[in-house]
């Protein structure tokens, strides 16, 4: 018997499990090796650890607690009908007779408000096209946000503004909100906050601009992102 | 009060009816004969509970859940296997659900084994080991009891079964309702998954 074979009977062979032309071949092959023999030790040793853990004494109160949430009353167990029948005081902790009262109460006020009901409401239709179709999600109509399943697009090239947007009209913000389109074109640029007057050189120049086409579990999607841009003007210090 | 007119002194039947019987006073209504079935397991049914959760007060909680599901299923019982193999089957699957509602609450790293399971019994303090053997055993205690909890639970609760409670290959079996095989081979991975936690122990255990 080779070694592996002899200690994957080990557990058997110490239970004494193994029919008796195994059991012999495992006690010669430990009689012969120093190792296995050692393994066979330290598992027997084990076993005796574990008989050793102290045992609990029986939990005194086990029957009591037990008896008071059964709530046995009178020192019988009634039959299992008039158990969930019995009086209402005396089915506090059992869910099932609680639900009688609880679901006849609700039979009582879906009754009482089927009688006071006046009838159908007339039924409200929306006039046709009044709010119309919401579109799919992810196209340039109901653009997705950036989040962890959707990345920020990645801008194709810098755009190259022009020298007058550069110097701009004095300090200030604009809150902008760019919908980049599925192919990564800009399908719209809408100043949601500062002075459009001012900055519509600015606002063509970002209408002009390229990205990365954006995925959505393998297809495009159209996204919408909101951008603060502020202005401030540096002054070099005087020397 | 409900509970008034129930004794719960088991003491009455002391032990004298034999399980067939006292399964049927059970299921007949006789609280005394079900404060007995309780009074014979309950101690297992704690001890086996405080070896697979760690936890003395969660077994005691537990012990009650087990008692409360016997109650309602002793009809189930068909008395294909002892009862009390029945109760420690009933058992385990409680034990196995607790574990399962700590781990969905991270609790299951969280429950050292209460020290009153460590503590030796006053009679032993008083005329037992010297102090310094007793830190050596309180220790190895210690040890194997850890060891044991980082056991998976279905190792963990055959290696119990067969070592702590000392049932047979084919109660276990009975018990957690797997074949043979299986406990023989949960048993080996558990007994080698010991060895290889407690190489220090065991090294030191030989030698000595």
């Amino acid at each position: 018997m080779t070694c592996a074979s002899a200690r994957n009977r080990l557990s058997e062979w110490l239970d004494g499990d193994l029919v008796a032309g195994t059991a012999r071949g495992v006690s010669a092959h430990l009689a012969s090796c120093r190792a296995c023999s050692l393994r066979a030790r330290e598992l027997h040793v084990m076993s005796g650890l574990l008989a050793e853990l102290p045992r609990l004494e029986a939990a005194a109160g086990v029957a009591t607690r037990v008896a008071l949430r059964l709530e046995i009353a009178g020192g019988s167990r009634l039959p299992a009908l008039a158990f969930l029948f019995r009086g209402f005081a005396a089915a506090r902790p059992f869910i099932l007779p609680s639900l009688v009262p609880a679901a006849s109460l609700l039979l009582l006020v879906f009754g009482a408000l089927l009688a006071l009901d006046p009838g159908p409401l007339p039924e409200v239709r929306p006039a046709p096209g009044a709010w119309g179709a919401v579109p799919a999600s992810g196209t340039e109509g109901n653009p997705m946000f950036p989040s962890a399943e959707v990345l920020l697009p990645q801008q194709l090239a810098a755009i190259a503004l022009p020298p007058e947007v550069l110097a701009g009209h004095g300090e200030g913000s604009l809150f902008l909100e760019t919908v980049v389109a599925r192919d990564g074109s800009v399908a719209g640029v809408t100043l949601l906050e500062g002075d459009a007057g001012d900055e519509q050189e600015l606002i063509e120049a970002l209408r002009q601009q390229r990205f990365e086409p954006v995925r959505y579990r393998g297809r495009r999607v159209a996204v919408s992102v909101y951008r603060l841009i502020s202005r401030m003007e540096v002054h070099s210090p005087r020397t | 009060m409900g509970t008034s007119g129930m004794s719960l002194v088991a003491g009455s039947l002391a032990g004298a009816l034999p399980e067939r019987e006292l399964v049927a006073s059970c299921r007949g209504g006789d609280p005394e004969a079900f404060a007995e079935l309780v009074r014979l397991h309950e101690g297992m049914v704690v001890n086996l509970a405080a070896r697979l959760l760690g936890d003395v007060e969660e077994a005691r909680d537990v012990a009650q859940e087990v008692f409360l599901r016997v109650y309602r299923m002793l009809g189930a019982f068909e008395g294909r296997s002892s009862l009390k193999t029945w109760i420690y089957r009933i058992a385990v699957n409680q034990c196995h659900n607790r574990r399962r509602f700590w781990h969905r609450r991270r609790r299951d790293r969280e429950t050292p084994l209460d020290e009153r399971v460590l503590a030796p019994a006053a009679a032993e303090r008083r005329y037992g080991p010297s102090p310094y053997e007793e830190t050596l055993r309180r220790e190895r205690v210690r040890q194997v009891q850890a060891a044991l909890l980082e056991l998976r639970f279905e190792h963990r609760s055959v290696l119990v079964l067969r070592e702590l409670e000392g049932l047979t290959c084919e109660q276990v079996a009975a018990a957690l309702g797997v074949p043979q095989g299986t406990v023989k081979s949960r048993l080996a991975r558990a007994r080698e998954a010991m060895r290889r936690k407690l190489a220090r122990l065991l090294e030191e255990e030989v030698r000595s």
